[in-house]
């Protein structure tokens, strides 16, 4: 391991760029090889994911609490919410699908803002508990974050379809905003956080 | 180089094409040599773009219930959210599953023409740049999902059919994926730099 020097970059005043791989000073905020904007170019990154998991939660709650759409059948018209919809296919006999769209809609939202939350504070307490572990979970989450979007476009697809006049029509409601918004903050959020900051404890207990 | 991930610092050595190099500490692929990257990206890149152009001029999706019929194109299903007083959220898909791919598959035709010339092309570095930011904000497979989801919960209601452009689409996602997982960022960079370096 010693000749390859296995040592964090960070340890040795080194950061990669994610988006050319080229190796440079840890204090840039720029890539020298490309000039994308690097995790050190995201000033008080936990501050910020913070923000945006705040603005998250925030979202969360009408998206789940407030009509996603109203639908209009011969003449009667229905509000029906996520986790409404979810039900109401469940009971359908669409099992599978219910299964799909709650765990895209209700638990990977939710998963995300606990994980990175965890992740925050677990930064912030400088714990060195299952860092490559807690690493994996962050990269899975920063992986199935935008698959939350299913329920959006459903949304759309339906709103754009269903549309007999008095027979059978289907509006969009402002909680599909509110998701839509959501998911776009969690990515923002995950896209905030610097993942080096997990193993910042174990680089300075190498360094003494 | 630097893994993304867990911030190991290590050198990794030129690999031969089919190797795959991961991070010893978290297990990242870190860089992959694949058999005809480049030919690979171009072409399927061109393609997916002929594909997404024609995924928007034909009919989409069909519905008929009750004798009546309807079928709307992949922008009437856009803008008739704009007309249902909810103009941002006809931004948001519009956004992610027509104009950031289109944008992408585009940079992927300039910088893999470019590289293919062997010679770099004004703005060659600034194009890759954006295109490797955009690719995470691409939700064309995402939004094929939603298709089927919604297919499902229209099925028991009245019959959907899908029309030329929705294959289109498929056809898109497809080539869209491919040009996303094929290339290797140091590679790409790597011929960018010893381009300019000449």
């Amino acid at each position: 391991m010693s000749e390859f020097a296995a040592t964090s970059a960070i340890a040795q005043g080194l950061q990669g760029c994610p988006i050319c791989t080229s190796v440079g000073p840890a204090e840039k905020t720029h890539c020298d090889g490309c000039g994308a904007k690097l995790h050190s170019g995201w000033e008080n990154s936990i501050q910020q994911t913070w923000a945006w998991l705040i603005t998250s939660v925030m979202l969360y709650i009408p998206a789940n609490f407030l009509p996603i759409t109203y639908s209009r059948f011969l003449g009667k018209e229905t509000e029906s919410t996520i986790l409404g919809g979810v039900v109401t296919l469940w009971e359908h006999g669409d099992k599978p699908i219910a299964l799909v769209i709650f765990v895209a809609s209700v638990l990977v939202p939710l998963g995300k803002i606990i994980v990175l939350g965890w992740m925050c504070i677990s930064v912030q307490i400088g714990s060195k508990f299952a860092l490559t572990q807690k690493t994996k979970l962050y990269r899975v989450t920063e992986f199935v974050g935008r698959w939350s979007m299913i329920d959006v476009f459903v949304v759309g697809i339906l709103v754009a379809l269903i549309q007999v006049g008095n027979i059978m029509t289907v509006r969009p409601g402002v909680a599909a905003v509110a998701f839509a918004a959501m998911v776009v903050t969690t990515m923002l959020a995950a896209l905030a956080f610097d993942p080096r900051l997990l193993w910042a404890p174990v680089n300075k207990d190498n360094k003494q | 180089m630097v893994c993304h991930e867990c911030d190991l610092l290590i050198g990794v050595p030129g690999l031969d094409v089919g190797q795959k190099a991961y991070c010893p500490r978290c297990n990242f692929l870190l860089a992959a040599n694949r058999p005809h990257a480049l030919k690979m990206v171009f072409v399927f890149a061109i393609c997916g773009f002929g594909f997404l152009l024609l995924s928007t001029a034909f009919p989409f999706l069909g519905f008929s219930a009750s004798g009546q019929e309807r079928t709307v194109t992949l922008m009437q299903s856009i803008t008739i959210l704009v007309s249902e007083d909810l103009p941002s959220l006809a931004a948001i898909i519009f956004i992610s599953i027509v104009l950031i791919p289109g944008a992408f598959l585009l940079g992927a035709i300039y910088v893999s023409t470019a590289l293919k010339m062997n010679r770099l092309l004004p703005g060659t570095v600034t194009v890759l740049r954006w295109v490797l930011m955009l690719m995470p904000w691409s939700m064309a497979e995402i939004f094929l999902i939603g298709i089927l989801v919604s297919f499902v919960k229209i099925v028991t209601l009245a019959d959907v059919s899908f029309g030329m452009s929705f294959w289109a689409y498929v056809l898109f996602t497809v080539c869209m994926t491919v040009v996303m997982l094929y290339p290797d960022k140091r590679q790409l960079w790597n011929r960018v730099r010893s381009l300019s370096d000449e």
